[in-house]
């Protein structure tokens, strides 16, 4: 077998020139210590880890360095990372690609990820790789620094997308990749048409609804691992949920993607305590969250979804100005609003007007107060962290907003302001992804979303590698709403809280019947009864407990994972 | 390399470059730099260029580096350096920039008074790479005689063992080589490639074998499609990337050496 051989001719060029010129000729120390640098440099083998020696800064842990050495070893360096949330997929990553470049087999790499994690990537890859990753910020950076982070969405737009089609890079890693699931996207797109020598997708959660989403991240890694596109669909259902269904579809996707769970790992990690605190309702608040309610018998007349009426009674047991909110949108969003429709909104600003406390407030402030430590609230609203952070500061409470929509470095300053001058972090929902919150450990529910998964990524921005301390989850839940329904049924039923992340999304994928959103509308919503509503409760938590229970089997029978 | 071998190496690369160790304990050093060591690794050339153009007193730094943080005194302030210290690669790579050409004899204790011949070698230290998905590199050390064309491996450790100076010593005359340096260097690369060819290359094979397999996965996904379109003519050409296997020789340094009869 021959193989190509190269021969760098440069040295001889020069070296000619100087017997020439008769010099200038080098030391003979540094002749010898260049040699030295070359022995302590060369790597002999092609297995093995070199980057640990290079970081002794850096304690990976056992998981983490297996990662790194079978994504080099025997995943060609094309892999989807998709350990449970906060096993460090980050250090994996950093760890792949030093290996890399110590090597010499990398050198620019393009790294994307959500745009509140740009500078912390950059930070990271510096401090604890000492990789000099650059964020992106100006358009000339792709050309002159070799390791770039940057925000998918800035990419994939010109001028810079041109740029990045033009450059060839050694190495792309992605992280929070379930957002490429859908191939019909720009974002997609953008990460197809990438050249990639080397890949690494970073999830943690690699399916959330269907099995689509598994051949998209993977077809994208490794077009044809699973087959095209209609041989794949010809052999899996579509809209099949579970990976488990078929052994070899298992073992395939076992070969492009290493997912490491907690329970795997035999770190000793913080434990969770959960709370339920129930609020009473003021006399003025229920009966707000009453006239809401009723709509629901009025028929047609509010024309719009249940929905709107369910959002109402959601934000009726958050804050008055959230419901304030949402009013004020469908009075403006009808163009001819009937008599009829604007005296029964009139109607329930009278009732919204007629709220004079919040109670939950009320009970979050001694909770501070009590805590007397750094504490996150997070509520579904962006009316509720308004005015949340105006009520705090009316104690001398200091807080800072955080919300998904923040621009990147607004976002950091907000993490830093939060960690160095203010007591209470209050984020909305969207502003529960991406942001690592491990220096706090206490969290405050102030609602709870519907979406078990969002709850796990609330709860995983403190309840990862670093944090030192027990995780405190307080979640508020207002007594005889829906709230408390879901909260009983639903969370405290299945033990939502005490449950470590990875399980979740595999109980959630083996559950074949639609997505939890859709179910609870359908039982809060459509239920023509507090019973027929308790019935149908119970029958999508018994079907989480089976899934649950077929999970358990599932696993002292199974030998690898998932 | 452990931490105390870095002390060593970096005393010995100031050392070698003409630089003062104004300070230094258990676990730590301070150098006062030369201009030129400054300029190649302080990273400042706009105060250079601002100081020739004015013409004024030139200052160059100090560096406190410090290889041992438990044994330096706590009141030392400095940069840390480790195997893995940008700084420390910044000195490798130095080292091997500012030595890669030399000419040196050897520095033979012969009676005065005879005359004493020193035949011509070159000497090259290289690397040689093997690249697929993964890479590994072998150094070589090859020696050529430049008048009979004898060729010698782990050329570098017979150096090591004399005593070689680049002035050349009195009563020495040098042999002029009958191979040029030019083509000596031809018949090293030659040596080492057909060494390489010698060898058993399965690791190319396992290569290609991982490439094709590739390959094909990527044909089937697109067996479909009337356009095969951009983003497969790029996905071929990473796996290329990716898996060709290639074997690059570069040189790390190298030059003339002239030596004794017995010394080789």
């Amino acid at each position: 077998m021959t193989v190509q051989i190269g021969f760098d001719s440069a040295w001889q060029d020069e070296f000619l020139k100087r017997i020439d010129d008769d010099g200038p000729w080098g030391n003979w120390e540094l002749y010898k210590l260049a040699v030295e640098v070359e022995n302590h440099t060369t790597i002999p083998d092609f297995e093995g880890l070199q980057a640990p020696k290079h970081l002794p800064n850096l304690t990976p842990l056992p998981h983490q360095l297996e990662v790194a050495k079978q994504v080099v070893e025997s995943m060609n360096g094309k892999a989807i990372l998709a350990d449970e949330v906060g096993l460090g997929k980050t250090i994996e990553a950093g760890l792949i690609l030093k290996e890399y470049m110590i090597r010499g087999l990398v050198k620019k790499v393009l790294i994307l990820v959500p745009a509140s994690l740009v500078s912390q990537w950059a930070m990271e890859l510096n401090s604890k790789f000492f990789i000099p990753a650059a964020a992106q910020r100006k358009s000339y950076v792709w050309e002159q620094c070799d390791v770039v982070v940057s925000s998918i969405d800035t990419a994939k737009r010109n001028p810079h997308r041109d740029i990045i089609y033009s450059l060839d890079y050694d190495l792309i890693i992605i992280d929070e990749a379930h957002k490429l699931k859908n191939n019909k996207t720009k974002n997609y797109e953008f990460v197809q048409n990438l050249k990639k020598k080397f890949c690494l997708l970073l999830t943690a959660t690699p399916i959330q609804n269907r099995i689509s989403e598994i051949f998209n991240l993977v077809s994208l890694l490794k077009p044809g691992h699973l087959g095209n596109e209609s041989a794949f669909y010809e052999n899996y259902k579509k809209d099949s949920r579970s990976l488990n269904d078929d052994a070899h579809l298992k073992e395939l996707v076992n070969k492009v993607m290493i997912r490491n769970r907690r329970a795997d790992t035999g770190i000793e990690w913080t434990k969770r305590h959960v709370e339920t605190i129930p609020i009473e309702f003021s006399q003025a608040e229920r009966e707000l969250y009453d006239a809401v309610t009723e709509l629901r018998g009025e028929g047609d007349w509010v024309s719009s979804s249940q929905f709107s009426v369910m959002t109402l009674q959601r934000e009726a047991c958050s804050s008055r100005e959230a419901v304030y909110f949402t009013l004020q949108n469908m009075l403006k969003r009808q163009e001819q609003p009937s008599i009829a429709f604007q005296e029964k909104i009139q109607y329930l600003i009278k009732k919204v007007e007629a709220v004079q406390q919040n109670s939950k407030a009320q009970k979050a402030l001694e909770l501070i107060q009590t805590i007397n430590d750094k504490v996150i609230i997070f509520t579904e609203y962006r009316a509720t962290q308004m005015y949340l952070q105006w009520f705090l500061k009316q104690y001398g409470i200091t807080s800072v907003p955080f919300r998904g929509g923040f621009k990147r470095g607004k976002k950091d300053w907000m993490r830093e302001l939060f960690q160095k001058n203010a007591q209470v972090l209050i984020a909305t929902e969207a502003g529960g992804e991406g942001i690592n919150l491990q220096f706090c450990n206490h969290i405050i529910n102030f609602d709870l979303p519907w979406n078990p998964m969002r709850l796990e990524q609330r709860i995983g921005r403190i309840h990862r590698l670093g944090q030192e301390k027990d995780v405190m989850i307080y979640n508020f839940a207002t007594k005889d709403t829906v709230e408390e329904h879901v909260m009983k049924l639903l969370y405290e039923k299945i033990h939502l809280f005490e449950k470590v992340i990875g399980d979740l999304d595999d109980i959630l994928s083996k559950l074949e019947f639609g997505s939890i959103d859709d179910h609870l509308v359908d039982i809060f919503g459509r239920s023509a009864s507090e019973g027929e509503m308790r019935i149908k409760m119970e029958n999508l938590t018994s079907m989480i407990q089976f899934a649950e229970d077929m999970k358990e089997g599932g696993l002292n029978a199974a030998t690898g994972n998932s | 390399m452990q931490q105390q071998e870095i002390h060593k190496f970096l005393e010995r690369y100031f050392h070698a470059n003409g630089c003062e160790i104004i300070d230094k304990g258990p676990g730590y050093m301070t150098v006062q730099l030369t201009i030129d060591l400054d300029k190649e690794l302080m990273n400042r050339p706009f105060y250079w260029h601002y100081l020739e153009k004015t013409g004024g007193v030139p200052n160059p730094m100090q560096l406190t580096l410090i290889t041992n943080q438990q044994l330096a005194p706590a009141h030392i302030k400095g940069e840390v350096i480790h195997f893995g210290s940008p700084r420390l690669h910044q000195i490798f790579h130095s080292a091997r920039n500012l030595a890669g050409y030399i000419r040196l004899y050897e520095n033979h204790r012969q009676a005065p008074g005879m005359q004493v011949p020193l035949r011509p070698w070159l000497g090259m230290n290289v690397r040689v790479s093997y690249q697929c998905d993964r890479k590994r590199d072998v150094f070589k050390s090859i020696g050529l005689q430049l008048i009979n064309g004898q060729m010698v491996e782990s050329f570098h450790d017979r150096l090591l063992d004399m005593s070689l100076t680049p002035k050349i010593p009195d009563y020495s005359f040098t042999l002029s080589p009958l191979i040029m340096p030019g083509s000596g260097v031809f018949r090293v690369a030659n040596f080492i490639k057909s060494e390489i060819e010698q060898e058993e290359h399965l690791w190319a094979e396992e290569a290609r074998k991982r490439w094709q397999k590739d390959l094909s996965l990527l044909e089937h996904f697109y067996e479909d499609a009337e356009e095969k379109g951009e983003s497969y003519e790029n996905e071929k050409a990473a796996l290329q990337e990716q898996y060709e296997p290639k074997i690059n020789i570069s040189i790390i340094n190298g030059g003339l050496f002239y030596l004794t009869d017995s010394a080789v």
